[in-house]
Parts: structure tokens; C-alpha cells; sequence
């Protein structure tokens, strides 16, 4: 086994690193003095992956939606104990979550660490699944459904998406719908599980002060050993996605003392990962944050007039295949709201950005960059989530650093345009 | 792991804190301002911080405090008032990163001169705070009193409160009243400053990396308080008498119910039996392995999630669910027996572990986080505790169960509240 250090003086952090035989990936970055220790077992898998072959099979096929979410949710279950007790006993907190493009384990503790370590690979790796299981775990997450149902916030971001995508399965619900949860059974869950758990398709990251040895050589004694192989690369089905937009405006009615809107901005500059992502996804940021930030001359108008509250703010989130700027919050008038942005977007291309307030926002994301490394759950679920797409969270300090004013420039008159923007907006009921 | 506080008395009577760790990158300045909870004082404490953030004596607008923040590498001001027991709390925290990632030579003395800058240096128009931002910070305290209804969970859990404790203080809406609101002047909202200032216990705790000798000094220089003489804050009390079978539903266009049961624990957390009383609450609905997780929804498939919360200052649990309207009855008939069982002692040696070892975990995990750890700094001058973490871990593992259902046994369930979808009749339902 190969074992390597990744340095970045900057953050005075260090990341070690080695790959097992199966093809785990298992990092560790070291916080002395700290009392929690953190670990997330991950797999490349989320919601988007509805089509793909599953390994062994010649033929793509399509799931339900919302598998991977009710797969996170089925590997708690064990044939002869209860997962959750086991954690209890130890002290420790366990957790899950499945998002776009992976689904996570984590636990965090402050004592037993490598109990807890492989107490998480074990049960990840040990799928337990039954029609009784599965058909009890439907009420769970139908109730996990309307939850989110009730939540105006998720709502007018997910027919964001729908208005933004034709096909991208960006677009499904994670959890799927009421409806499509009842398709799954136990078959379609192995299926997947056999197809995306595999250890080659999975990253262990670990924070805190333990030893890094000892807790590689418990995760590689504890991998199971029957493990389905297969060659190559998993076969998902990239969707061939057009660069405009499905829908100009999506309106919903809810129980919200005051309307809602996302205005997503579709990104028509995608299919590439790495450090030339990162570097389109931090330039993007500070866009949004230069021209929509609390400390724009734009915000503090609308705010002063009465158009936007301090909900307001805008995000870029980017992968591989797609990727969107989403500028929202709360405003009585949504749709004037958007005309004012598109306008001033519009001012702006004509006007030039401002190299001080580009200067200022960079300072900002550094020093904002720095402050997240106080906190083990964002370097961990960070970290992953961009090595996933071939980024190096250790990268990320020198991105910013090299990002010049007229990269910025350049990508605020490509991304920013009226053409491919939706808006979406979740309305009172009255 | 035990923390090392260092306290001091400034010459105007305020307390000051330090804790001085190099684990953190970032600093965290909280000061904390008491004032006694009544509806005379609750919408215009939630106001003043809005206020004060707008502008100040050197930096006249938001966007040139914004600007100034983004200079100090995004170190960022967070303001707000919440209620803890009979009191009302104003905090202004300002946290950025530490100089020695920077390179920077004074940026903990910049952070200070900020957070002075927005507490004692506000910006005034003839004798008083300038009326326009008044009445801008008005309309949007207005749209956030308004906003309770967004957030089903969380309104559903502050009406219950405010049911239960409808003849309390603390039934007060946390972010006040609009009713109060519009009434309010510029006159007045200096006035309650000026007495704010003069007569409040004020508490400043400092987490960070720095001499204490110099810091203390800076922040003597720094602060500049017009201080009075201070005003008596009400103790802490318990419920002036409980209500029975007090059942509320009201109605809302939802998708999911929200049950809420509030109890009174007739505990203070001065009684020798409080810790007994959180371990109970965590056995009851602490976590995966609690009562009400096991059979609420792992058994029975009623809920996504349903918990136990304790109100430390005012005494009472609460148990929030969401649920299917028509499965009201049902999950009511089993929370309730999950309760009664647990005042019978019917939970095992085990159960008692796991609860111990979680809230072990979760004391010994504050020492990870600056904020926590203000906020256990803060708790303490609140409650007039001198106990540190290793006393209350102590106290925690010295509990038998015959405490935990003594401390159970004195569980009154107070209200039921249920929000619920318009139209279903209460025969449905029921």
C-alpha cells in the first residue's frame, strides 16, 4: 500500500491519502486538540444516476426515482442487529444523506473511534434487504416527502431546476415522489447497490486526531470480501442536454406570507471537471457575490426600495455535466424583481465590472475559505464531494489566487444572459 | 479537554471572557446583553441590532460597513435576540479569520474596532437613529413577523409555546409583534438604546488565538459603554400552574400534519434531579434508538421524524412529529404510551448507557466549536453555575434510574397542538 501526503501551507492542514487493494480510496486530515473524530463513507451515486448498466448486465436501464435515497435509507437495516444501537453504545452519532451525485455515511465520536470505524464499513457493505423492510420504509419516506412538500424553500428551487432542464435528471426530486417510491422493491435496490457500492466507486474520509495506520488497517480488514468485480468504469447514461431552456417561468401557490423566487441561470459552458471546474465555480461565486452581495450598490437599492429583503443572495453549483447560478429569496414583486436583474446585467456588460470590488470579494472568499476549516463536517463532505469531480479541496486556496479580473469578466458576459434564465416563483395562497 | 476560561470585571461593570486555543483559524468576539422578556421591550430589543448594523458615526451606510468586513477578509457580524427563560437576549457576534493565516498584522484589533463601531457608535440624525433606516428596518421585521408561517415545523413548535404558555412571558413571539412594531419612533428606539447600554448586565467572550494580557487591553481601549446604573433581571420560574388536556388545531392549506405536545418538567435546572431529567427526555426521543423513534416510526411508519426538545430556562419538553393528518389519533395513542412507559421505568440498563454516553458526547464535542463554547461561557454567568464540563459529566454518569423516572414521573403534559390541513373536520380525524 502506497501512502501519501497532500500539504497546503497556506491552511497549515495536510491531508495522507492511500488506495486498498480493492480500490478504496481512504484519506485522513489531521485536527490535533480536537475532542470529535469524523468519518463519511461515500459512493459516487446519487439521484442523478437513475440510468445506467448495472454491472453484470449488457443493457441500460432506468430506476424509479428516488432509489438512491431509499437505498441510504434501507443500508440501516440488519439482519441480526439494529445499526443505531450499535452506534448508541458506542457513544457515537451516525447519519446519511444523498444528494445529485453521492450518497454518505458518517458517524462522529469522541471516544471508540476504530469501533466506530468499522462498525461504518460494515454495515455500508452489508446490505440487508426484505419485501417486509422495504415495504415499511415507503410510510418513512412518504412522510420524508411531504415534509419537504410543506417546504416552500425546496419547492421553488427544485421548479427551478425543472424550468432550467429538459432531460438532466438535475431535475427529479432526490427523494422521488410518492408515486415512484412504491415501484422500488428489493431487486431494483441490490441492482443498484451492487453497482455503486463497490469499493472502486468509494471514498473514506476521516478528520480528527487519530492514527492513521491503525485506522487503514481496520477499514482494509474490515472489507468485504465477496464483492462483485467488475472492469473499467461504471456505465451511467450522460444526457445529451440542450444549452437553452425548458421553461421561462414555473408559478406555485403555498401556505408563505409573501411570494418566493429562484431565478436559475443555466450553465452552456460545461463538460469538463477538475481544476478548470473549480476555477469556473469560484470565478461564478464571485460574480454572484460581486453583483448581488450585501455590499453591492445593486442590493442595497432594491433593499432601500423595498424589493428584496436580506434573503436575497445568489449561488453557482457546478458538475461534470451541468451547472447553474441560482439568484433568489423573498420579494413581494418576483417578477419585476427579475426584470431589474436583467436589466442591470444587462447595465453592467455595457458599464465593465468593478476590479475593487472584485479585489474585496476575493479577500472575502479567502478569508471565508479559511473560517471553514474550523469546521470537520465541511472539510470532510467538501472534499469529497469535489474529488468526485477530480478537484483537490487543498487546490482551492491557489484558484482563488489565481483568478484574474478579466476571467471574471469574461464569464460574467457568457453565463449571465436572459436567454437561459428561469424564473420560479412560489406565490401565496389566497 | 476542560476548558480554560479566563474572566475578568472591566472598570463599567462588563464581563469579560477569554479562551485563548490555537486550534481555531478564526476568532470569535460575542457580546451578549440581558434584558428582562416582556411585550413593553420584545419588538424593539429585535429591532435595535437591525438597526445598529445599518450605519455608524464612521462607516454611514450598510455598504460601507459591508465593504469594510470584506476588507477584513469576510470576517462576518451576526446579530439577534432570542428568548431564554424569563429573559431576552441581544447578541452581537462578529467572527474572521485569524491574522496568522492572513499575514496580516492588526486584524483582531480591526475585528473589535468594528463591533465597538456597531454597538456604541451608531449613526444619528438630529440627537436620534436616522428615521429612514428606522422605518426601513420596520417594513423588514414586519415581513419577518409575518414570515412565521413559512417554516410549518418550526411554527407549528412556537405556537404550541405560545399556547401553552399563553399566561407567561414566555409565550412572547420571538421576533415581537407588528401591532408594537408600527407604533414604534426614532425617538424612541434611541431612547431604549441609550437605556440598553446604561443598564443591561453585558458580557463580552473572546475564542481565539492571542496574548490575554493585550487583548485585554485592546479591549478596554475598544469598548466604549455609556454605562448607568444596571437594572435587576427577573429569575427564572416555573409554569404558574398546568393546564390539562388543553388541545389546539388550527388549520393551514399543508400537505403534512405537525403534532406538538408540550409538557412541563416541574425541573429547574438548579434541581438536583435536572440531569436526570435530560437523560429521561434523550431515552424518550434523543436519537434513532429513543422510544418515540423506535415506535413511532421505525415500527409503525407514522413519521419521518419525531424528537424530544428541553427548554432549559423555562422548564417544559416539547414532542414534535409530522404525521399524516388522519393518523393523528394513532400517533397521539402511541406517543402518549411511549411516555407513560417511560415514567414506569419500562426502558433497560442499556437504554440508560446509550443516553449517558450521547450526552457525554455531545459536552465533550463543545470544545470544538468557538461558538459553543461562548455559548457554554454565557449559560453559565446566566445560571450562576461555576460547574465546568467535567462536573456536569460527572453529574451525568452519576445518575441511577431511579432518578431518571423520579425525574420522569414529574412529566405533565400541558397541550396538545396540531396543524393540520383545511378542510378535515375534527370527526375526521379524530
Amino acid at each position: 500500500m502506497k501512502f501519501d501526503i497532500i500539504k497546503n501551507e497556506k491552511l497549515k492542514e495536510e491531508i495522507h491519502f492511500t488506495k486498498l487493494e480493492n480500490g478504496l480510496e481512504v484519506f485522513w486530515l489531521p485536527k490535533k486538540d480536537y475532542m470529535r473524530k469524523y468519518a463519511v463513507f461515500t459512493t459516487k451515486y446519487g439521484s442523478n444516476d437513475n440510468k445506467f448498466v448495472p454491472i453484470g448486465e449488457k443493457n441500460m436501464i432506468e430506476v424509479p426515482e428516488g432509489v438512491a435515497h431509499f437505498l441510504e435509507h434501507k443500508l440501516f437495516e440488519e439482519p441480526d442487529e439494529n445499526i443505531f444501537d450499535k452506534f448508541s453504545e458506542l457513544g457515537s452519532y451516525v447519519n446519511a444523506y444523498t444528494n445529485f451525485t453521492q450518497t454518505a455515511y458518517l458517524f462522529e465520536c469522541t471516544d471508540k473511534f476504530y469501533d466506530n470505524l468499522e462498525l461504518l464499513v460494515k454495515f455500508v457493505q452489508n446490505p440487508y434487504f426484505t419485501d417486509e423492510n422495504v415495504e415499511k420504509e415507503k410510510g418513512i419516506i412518504e412522510q420524508e416527502i411531504r415534509m419537504y412538500d410543506d417546504s416552500a424553500g425546496w419547492k421553488v428551487f427544485f421548479n427551478c431546476l425543472r424550468g432550467m432542464y429538459y432531460d438532466h435528471p438535475v431535475k427529479i426530486d432526490i427523494a422521488g415522489t410518492v408515486d415512484t417510491i412504491k415501484e422500488i422493491d428489493k431487486d431494483i435496490l441490490y441492482k443498484c447497490y451492487n453497482t455503486f457500492y463497490h469499493p472502486k466507486n468509494m471514498v473514506l474520509f476521516m478528520v480528527g486526531d487519530v492514527d492513521f495506520d491503525k485506522a487503514v488497517e481496520v477499514i482494509d480488514k474490515s472489507q468485504k470480501s465477496d464483492i462483485q468485480e467488475y472492469e473499467g468504469e461504471i456505465k451511467r447514461n450522460y444526457v445529451n442536454e440542450k444549452k437553452s431552456i425548458n421553461k421561462k417561468i414555473i408559478e406555485e401557490n403555498l401556505s408563505v406570507s409573501m411570494p418566493l423566487f429562484n431565478l436559475g441561470f443555466k450553465d452552456t459552458d460545461v463538460g469538463f471537471d477538475g481544476k478548470k471546474l473549480l476555477a469556473k465555480e469560484i470565478a461564478t461565486n464571485i460574480i454572484l457575490e460581486m453583483i448581488f452581495g450585501e455590499s453591492s450598490e445593486f442590493y442595497q437599492e432594491m433593499y432601500n426600495e423595498g424589493f428584496i429583503n436580506n434573503s436575497f443572495g445568489g449561488q453557482y453549483i457546478g458538475s461534470k455535466d451541468y451547472g447553474h447560478s441560482i439568484v433568489g429569496g423573498e420579494a413581494s414583486k418576483p417578477k419585476e424583481v427579475k426584470d431589474k436583474i436583467i436589466s442591470y446585467i444587462e447595465g453592467l456588460k455595457e458599464k465593465g465590472l468593478d476590479n475593487a470590488d472584485f479585489e474585496r470579494i476575493k479577500k472575502k472568499f479567502i478569508g471565508n475559505h479559511l473560517s471553514e476549516f474550523d469546521s470537520m463536517d465541511y472539510i470532510a463532505n467538501k472534499f469529497t464531494s469535489y474529488y468526485f469531480n477530480n478537484i483537490l479541496l487543498t487546490d482551492y486556496f491557489e484558484s482563488i489566487e489565481n483568478i484574474k479580473f478579466n476571467d471574471v469578466e469574461k464569464r460574467f458576459k457568457e453565463h449571465f444572459n436572459e436567454v437561459n434564465c428561469t424564473l420560479s416563483i412560489v406565490n401565496p395562497k389566497v | 479537554m476542560e476548558l480554560n476560561i479566563t474572566e475578568e470585571i472591566l472598570n463599567d461593570g462588563v464581563n469579560l471572557s477569554f479562551t485563548n486555543m490555537d486550534k481555531f483559524k478564526t476568532n470569535l468576539m460575542s457580546v451578549y446583553i440581558v434584558r428582562p422578556l416582556n411585550r413593553e421591550e420584545i419588538t424593539k430589543n429585535v429591532l435595535l441590532p437591525l438597526i445598529l448594523k445599518r450605519g455608524t458615526q464612521n462607516y454611514k451606510t450598510s455598504l460601507e460597513i459591508e465593504r469594510k468586513f470584506e476588507e477584513l477578509y469576510g470576517s462576518g457580524l451576526g446579530v439577534n435576540a432570542t428568548k431564554k427563560g424569563n429573559r431576552q437576549i441581544i447578541r452581537f457576534t462578529i467572527e474572521g479569520p485569524q491574522e496568522r493565516f492572513i499575514g496580516s498584522g492588526n486584524l483582531l484589533e480591526e475585528q473589535l474596532k468594528m463591533l465597538n463601531e456597531i454597538i456604541n457608535n451608531p449613526l444619528t440624525e438630529e440627537g436620534v437613529f436616522s428615521n429612514k433606516y428606522v422605518e426601513l428596518e420596520k417594513r423588514n421585521l414586519k415581513t419577518r413577523i409575518e414570515g412565521r408561517i413559512n417554516n410549518k415545523k418550526q411554527y407549528a413548535v412556537d405556537r404550541c409555546i405560545e399556547e401553552m404558555c399563553k399566561d407567561e412571558v414566555y409565550s412572547l413571539y420571538q421576533y415581537g409583534y407588528i401591532t408594537d412594531l408600527e407604533k414604534i419612533t426614532s425617538a424612541q428606539m434611541y431612547e431604549h438604546y441609550k437605556t440598553i447600554i446604561k443598564t443591561s448586565p453585558i458580557y463580552i467572550s473572546m475564542i481565539g488565538n492571542f496574548e490575554e494580557h493585550d487583548v485585554k487591553k485592546m479591549v478596554e481601549k475598544t469598548f466604549k459603554f455609556e454605562r448607568g446604573t444596571l437594572i435587576d433581571i427577573p429569575k427564572d420560574e416555573m409554569a404558574m400552574g398546568t393546564q390539562r388536556e388543553n388541545k389546539v388545531f388550527e388549520e393551514m392549506e399543508i400537505n403534512q400534519g405537525k403534532l406538538t405536545l408540550g409538557f412541563r418538567t416541574n425541573i429547574s435546572y438548579k434541581d438536583s434531579l435536572y440531569e436526570s431529567f435530560l437523560l429521561a427526555s434523550n431515552i424518550l426521543g434523543g436519537g434513532a434508538n429513543s422510544k418515540l423513534f423506535v415506535n413511532v416510526r421505525e415500527k409503525e411508519s407514522l413519521a419521518y421524524y419525531v424528537y424530544t426538545k428541553s427548554y432549559k430556562y423555562k422548564s417544559i419538553m416539547l414532542i414534535a412529529a409530522g404525521i399524516e393528518f388522519e393518523n393523528y389519533d394513532k400517533s397521539l395513542k402511541i406517543i402518549n404510551e411511549q411516555v407513560e412507559e417511560l415514567k414506569a421505568g419500562n426502558f433497560s440498563d442499556k437504554d440508560i448507557q446509550y443516553a449517558k454516553k450521547s450526552i457525554v458526547t455531545s459536552l465533550q464535542s463543545m470544545t470544538d466549536s468557538s461558538f459553543s463554547i461562548s455559548e457554554y461561557y454565557f449559560g453559565r454567568k446566566l445560571t450562576q453555575s461555576d460547574r465546568s464540563i467535567e462536573d456536569i459529566i460527572e453529574k451525568i454518569n452519576s445518575v441511577n434510574k431511579d432518578d431518571i423516572v423520579k425525574a420522569a414521573s414529574k412529566l405533565e403534559l400541558d397541550t396538545i397542538y396540531f396543524l393540520k390541513n383545511k378542510g378535515n373536520t375534527e370527526e375526521e380525524i379524530k
